[in-house]
């Protein structure tokens, strides 16, 4: 095995297997994913800060096993951040907390490829600090389907007064985010905001939308999943690579970009590669950065 | 055929509403002052004996629902659609948003953090405003009892600050027969002047001073609200009674509504959103 010592922030690390490539039928080296995440690390830091992340790794590649570690394995180095969480009623567990460069290029170097993180912080885990609607679209429906509930859910949205935020998740679907930021909100009640969202949405548009898990009424349709929206469940974290076949990024987009795709129509335009994300992020800043600090309150709860 | 329930009278009177008043927390929190935090509940200490009616259609029974209406363009106008106004002046208004309100409210607290000890027998009772009790919340029972008890012994009230809603409350904690109430005070801004309301000095004859005064003591009692009731409620209750007796309740007509889906309201909103979207697309 070949290791490579590093130094960063004054932490010193020792960097494995750099040339294997994790993405073998695309082509991406670890040493490509690390300095993927190196170069976003200002834009995704902040979203993974204080958050009980799940580390998913693939230390063989893509098309290997993987494994979700939820608890911060216990060889971490000294300088990795902590908390504690309940795992469920009795048990608790240690998570890592992805707070810094050096944690994050850790992570990574333990093929972490995908960054999973709750939707509320580790210091209060039942306080959601926003309100997510995964789309997830059935075949043949596709992701610029999505787009178009994703729309409609923005006006459904600002009707009611509240801005959301968009991003892809890497993969077929889009997530929209409804930021709440107020300490005070509980998952019950983004859950029943959120169906009820997801309801109005699948009568009104029976053809587009279905809010019904069982994969029998998803076909051909975006599954509008809003149960999300609770303490034990995790999204993929804005900026995280996915492990597909390609390297893509589950990346933020302006509401304008999505309105000209879903009209046209390229979906591949909406698979977002790690060269173009950091390009994009440089010029136009972190797109969700409001999601993060926006304070909204959900009406009629 | 809907199932027949039993009838719902006014508590009290009614056999089957046999629950604590305010038995339901309206908050949970903790009280504290310099080192000591006790978990508590607020509950309700009083329930307003007003009898409320529903509005109804009188064809058919049907519970009418309160909307805004604009008499300017003789429609019903969606929550989307209002905006609040201060007015300054006639058909002048001040708009003021959500955002900008929510801006100045102040952040929900889970502490009642008491400042002063103050002596309950100093403050008019023209100041209160809205009793409650608090009850002690698991693992919290015996600093609670210690803290009624010096509060009793001692005659103190603790002074405190605390957001409840949308409002900072200014409020006194006290103990009451062995449990700790609070009542939310009144700022003293919102005391209305009353240089006005006591007449102009007037020699008065000491005659008429013993005169009265023999007469209050004629009717001097210890103070038993028991001895009073709200004699219109009273009657309201017992014309319900009577009423029931001779004819069964109208049914107003089953409304097909979407059960577990949420807060009325919010559907209502969300449908209002939802018909204007489809209509701009």
């Amino acid at each position: 095995m070949s290791r490579k010592a590093v130094g960063i922030s004054g932490r010193s690390l020792s960097l494995s297997n750099l040339e294997k490539d994790l993405y073998p039928s695309y082509g991406f080296t670890k040493a490509q994913i690390l300095d993927y995440y190196r170069q976003v690390s200002r834009f995704i830091l902040p979203h993974l800060k204080d958050r009980a992340v799940t580390l998913k790794r693939y230390p063989e590649g893509v098309d290997k096993d993987f494994f979700f570690e939820k608890r911060c394995p216990s060889h971490r180095p000294a300088w990795v951040k902590t908390a504690e969480v309940r795992r469920d009623d009795t048990e608790r567990m240690t998570v890592c907390l992805v707070n810094n460069l050096e944690t994050l290029i850790w992570a990574e170097n333990l093929a972490a490829i995908e960054l999973h993180v709750p939707l509320s912080r580790a210091g209060s885990p039942e306080i959601p600090d926003s309100m997510v609607f995964d789309l997830d679209p059935g075949h043949p429906a596709d992701i610029l389907a999505c787009a178009r509930v994703a729309l409609i859910l923005r006006d459904l949205f600002s009707g009611l007064g509240l801005a959301s935020w968009v991003k892809t998740s890497g993969r077929k679907g889009l997530h929209v985010y409804v930021p709440l930021n107020r300490g005070e909100v509980t998952f019950e009640e983004t859950r029943k905001f959120s169906k009820a969202a997801a309801m109005i949405m699948q009568k009104t548009y029976p053809d587009l939308v279905t809010a019904k898990m069982a994969k029998e009424f998803r076909k051909a349709k975006v599954f509008i999943n809003w149960s999300q929206n609770d303490s034990s469940k995790t999204m993929i974290c804005v900026y995280s690579l996915r492990a597909r076949e390609k390297p893509v990024v589950s990346f933020p987009l302006a509401w304008k970009e999505l309105e000209k795709l879903a009209g046209t129509g390229d979906p591949e335009k909406l698979q977002i590669m790690p060269s173009e994300a950091v390009r994009r992020a440089e010029k136009q800043g972190d797109l969700f950065e409001e999601v993060l600090a926006k304070k909204q309150r959900l009406p009629y709860l | 055929m809907k199932t027949s329930t039993p009838v719902r009278l006014p508590s009290k009177l009614s056999p089957h509403s046999k629950t604590a008043p305010g038995a339901q927390g309206i908050w949970n929190g903790t009280i504290s002052f310099s080192l000591v935090a006790i978990p508590v509940q607020l509950v309700k200490a009083v329930d307003s004996g007003r009898i409320s009616f529903h509005l109804l259609h009188n064809k058919d029974y049907s519970p009418l629902q309160r909307r805004m209406f604009c008499p300017k363009e003789e429609k019903i106008v969606p929550p989307d659609e209002i905006v609040r106004g201060y007015e300054t002046g006639p058909d002048k208004y001040i708009v003021i948003t959500d955002e900008e309100l929510a801006s100045v409210s102040p952040e929900r607290s889970r502490t009642i953090e008491i400042i002063e000890f103050i002596d309950m027998k100093e403050v008019d009772p023209v100041y209160f405003d809205h009793p409650y009790y608090l009850v002690p919340a698991k693992g919290g029972e015996k600093a609670y009892r210690l803290l009624t008890e010096v509060m009793r012994r001692t005659n103190r009230a603790g002074l405190a600050k605390f957001v409840l809603g949308e409002r900072e409350y200014l409020v006194a904690v006290y103990s009451s027969e062995g449990a700790l109430a609070l009542i939310t005070l009144h700022y003293s801004e919102e005391i209305l002047p009353d240089e006005d309301i006591s007449p102009k000095e007037e020699k008065i004859e000491s005659a008429e001073k013993t005169h009265i005064e023999k007469n209050i003591r004629k009717l001097m009692a210890d103070f038993d609200p028991d001895k009073y009731a709200d004699r219109r409620r009273k009657k309201i209750i017992d014309l319900l009674k009577k009423k029931l007796k001779e004819i069964p309740p109208v049914e107003a007509p089953h409304v097909e509504e979407e059960a577990g889906e949420g807060p009325a309201d919010l559907l209502e909103a969300l449908k209002e959103s939802m018909l204007k979207v489809k209509k701009n697309r």
